[in-house]
């Protein structure tokens, strides 16, 4: 009974094939490869070939499981056994799973598949980044490099300003130092952003008089504005707080970014700056700096891309002024102080920056006290003898030229590292300025080694001029004995302060 | 007359076997990726010289990420490997070393051909920073796509199997 329904609904999925020892077909039921009898095998399809070295090999089961055999123009995909025995009759199963193993296909398919995008993906991505690192360093080096003649053309055009000059001159030296200004402010808008990208940009936060801090902000810009033909409108709030800690450097940048893209913008009209007290809580002041001008405006479609490296809008019509940097570094620095910035523009009409910013207020009595000390140069019993270890010419003259000016100094200038030691044991040494480019090394080793000389020489300050200044080096300068490090470029006012603040 | 012998491409999947072969069998090539199963078997006649033929039985199989996985069956009777790798994805020639040191205990006396493929999407300056795999292991750079190189493979490695 039973026989019958197997019979009748046994699946035909297998086909019996007998052969001889070369491979002739004996007999076959036929389900699935149409195969005539006295063939061999080895015709039918280049995967019988095996046969000839499996054959002589008596009384084996060998099996092969899916298994592609195309058969005129149809895939059969199949499991095949093959059993061999001493008699000359030798057993093929073919077993035609072709359904089965076409699911089986389609998963491998779609796992392949993900698999390989995704690494695909994983090394683009890794390009890309190596890519953005090279550039960003790129772009350091770069700056670093012009960072030396930069600050030699400041010095000496701020030591020409004070010697005689006809009017026309004058007038040139102005073009002069405006343009270094320029220079100089662009080329740390560059180190800036790629310290944004490489994530060492870092807010260093100290108690500050904002708003004195202010003060000088209003009085350069009135100057700027008032030269472009333009009228500057400035509203402070009494109500601020006047000492504040925060990143004094980075909250003027804020400002003085905005404003000058303000200027580079506006052409007829105003520009406002506007600082106003939000709020006092905990301790903490809230202050909200809106600064509007009546310039060209911003459209809709481009409001939310101003904030982005490199976007200028127009660029063909503007002034040649700013490279688009300094939002996109203003909406860094506001991010990192947590707080947040918007625009308002309308075509033609102008626009409104409105930023909102939140500082931990200092006690007044204690800083002010403390001010007061700082802010006096400390007074020189007399002249001190500085030893200058620098290669650069330029920069050796440059500061000759500063310290001889003041008449307050002895210069001592060697080029050399290896000439440092014996300038210290064999001279009077009172303050030691290194460069950080001197060929064969570093400053650090350098400052080190002077460490490591008898007691005597353990409180002779050294400073540092550096091209670098971040806080990885700084931290290390510190360890090794560093005082001070001042970045090129630096102006001479900023110099000679220095100097006295150690020499104190 | 004409010998036969088995040629074995193993290999990661997606590397370009099938492709390879398509090339040399049917001078054909697809930038479609169609995953191999288990194995797929193809010949083709290569004429040595005016007396001498030589069938190349191509056994595809199915890409592995570890050639330990291979099942056993499909390598019964091989005459030759070739190891292929993607010269693109790191992945798929990280453990090359490795994979032809357990062909070479295994199969010490067959001939094997280790290529790397889709050398059309790579340059030299790329190949450069695997110097230190690729000078000492690999003996063939060659292209699915472009057919550089892919001929002169199967050819060479047919005249070492007389
Ligand atoms: N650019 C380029 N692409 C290739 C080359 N060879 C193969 N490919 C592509 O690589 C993908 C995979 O090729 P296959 O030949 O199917 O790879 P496989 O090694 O047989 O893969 P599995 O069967 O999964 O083991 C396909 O999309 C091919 O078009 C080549 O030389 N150059
Ligand atoms: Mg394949």
């Amino acid at each position: 009974m039973l026989n019958t329904y197997i019979e009748k609904y046994r699946k035909n999925n297998f086909q019996f094939i007998l052969i001889d020892n070369s491979g002739r077909v004996l007999e076959t039921n036929n389900p699935i490869l149409p195969i005539k009898l006295n063939n061999k095998l080895q015709n039918i399809h280049p995967f019988f070939e095996i046969l000839n070295g499996l054959l002589p090999i008596k009384n084996e089961c060998f099996e092969f499981s899916c298994t592609n055999l195309d058969f005129k123009k149809k895939i059969f995909i199949v499991d095949i056994t093959i059993r061999t025995q001493n008699n000359n009759e030798n057993l093929i199963i073919i077993e035609d799973l072709t359904k089965h193993y076409k699911n089986y296909q389609l998963t491998a398919q779609a796992r392949n598949e993900s698999i390989i995008n995704s690494q695909i993906l994983e090394l683009k991505n890794e390009y890309l980044l190596e890519k953005e690192t090279f550039k960003n360093n790129f772009i350091a080096n770069f700056s670093h490099q012009l960072r030396n003649p930069i600050t030699a053309s400041i010095i000496f055009s701020d030591l020409l300003i004070d010697s005689d000059l006809n009017a026309e001159q004058k007038n040139y030296l102005d073009i002069i130092q405006s343009s270094n200004k320029d220079l100089k402010n662009r080329i740390e808008d560059i180190l800036d952003i790629s310290k944004i990208e490489s994530g060492k940009l870092i807010l260093i936060e100290k108690v500050f008089n904002l708003k004195k801090m202010l003060h000088t902000i209003t009085a350069a810009f009135k100057f700027l504005i008032e030269k472009k033909d333009l009228v500057f409108n400035f509203e402070i709030d009494n109500n601020l707080p006047e000492y504040i800690k925060g990143d004094q450097y980075r909250l003027k940048q804020i400002i003085t970014n905005i404003l000058n893209n303000a200027i580079a913008n506006t052409n007829t009209g105003f520009i406002k700056l506007k600082i106003d007290l939000n709020y006092v809580r905990a301790k903490k002041a809230n202050i909200c700096i809106q600064i509007t001008d009546t310039g060209r405006g911003i459209d809709t479609d481009h409001l939310d891309s101003i904030f982005d490296r490199f976007i200028k809008i127009e660029s063909e019509t503007i002034s040649n002024k700013g490279i688009g940097l300094g939002l996109a570094i203003v909406k860094y620095l506001v991010t990192e102080m947590q707080g947040n910035i918007k625009v308002e523009s309308e075509i033609n009409q102008g626009s409104k920056f409105i930023c909102n910013l939140g500082f931990k207020i200092s006690d007044y009595n204690q800083i002010k006290k403390k001010e007061l000390l700082n802010n006096q140069l400390p007074h020189l019993d007399k002249k001190k003898h500085i030893l200058l270890v620098e290669d650069s010419g330029l920069i050796q003259l440059t500061i000759l030229k500063t310290l001889a000016a003041t008449g307050q100094f002895y210069l001592n200038i060697v080029s050399k590292g290896e000439e440092l030691v014996p300038n210290i044991i064999n001279k009077d040494v009172d303050l030691i300025l290194l460069s950080n480019t001197i060929q064969n090394f570093s400053a650090v080793h350098l400052a080190s080694t002077v460490r490591n000389l008898p007691k005597k020489y353990k409180k002779t300050p050294i400073i540092v001029l550096s091209t670098k200044a971040y806080k990885e080096d700084l931290k290390r300068f510190k360890q090794n004995g560093i005082n001070y490090v001042i970045t090129k470029p630096f102006d001479k006012s900023k110099l000679l302060q220095i100097l006295h603040k150690q020499l104190k | 007359m004409i010998v036969s012998k088995k040629i074995v491409l193993i290999g990661h999947f997606g590397v370009g076997k099938t492709s390879l072969i398509r090339r040399f069998v049917e001078d054909t090539f697809s930038e479609g990726y169609k995953v191999t199963i288990g194995v797929h078997i193809s010949k083709k006649t290569v004429i040595i010289s005016e007396d001498q033929l030589i069938s190349l039985i191509i056994w595809d199989l199915e890409g592995q990420d570890d050639i330990k996985k291979t099942r056993p069956t499909y390598l019964l009777g091989t005459n030759a490997f070739i190891y292929a790798f993607d010269l693109s994805r790191p992945v798929t020639f990280e453990n090359l070393k490795s994979e032809i040191h357990f062909l070479k205990k295994n199969y010490p006396n067959t001939p094997l051909k280790v290529v790397g493929n889709k050398m059309d999407l790579v340059n030299k300056e790329y190949l450069k920073q695997y110097n230190s795999i690729f000078n000492c292991l690999v003996d063939y750079f060659v292209s699915a796509k472009t057919g550089s190189r892919v001929e002169s493979l199967f050819y060479k490695l047919a005249i070492e199997l007389i």
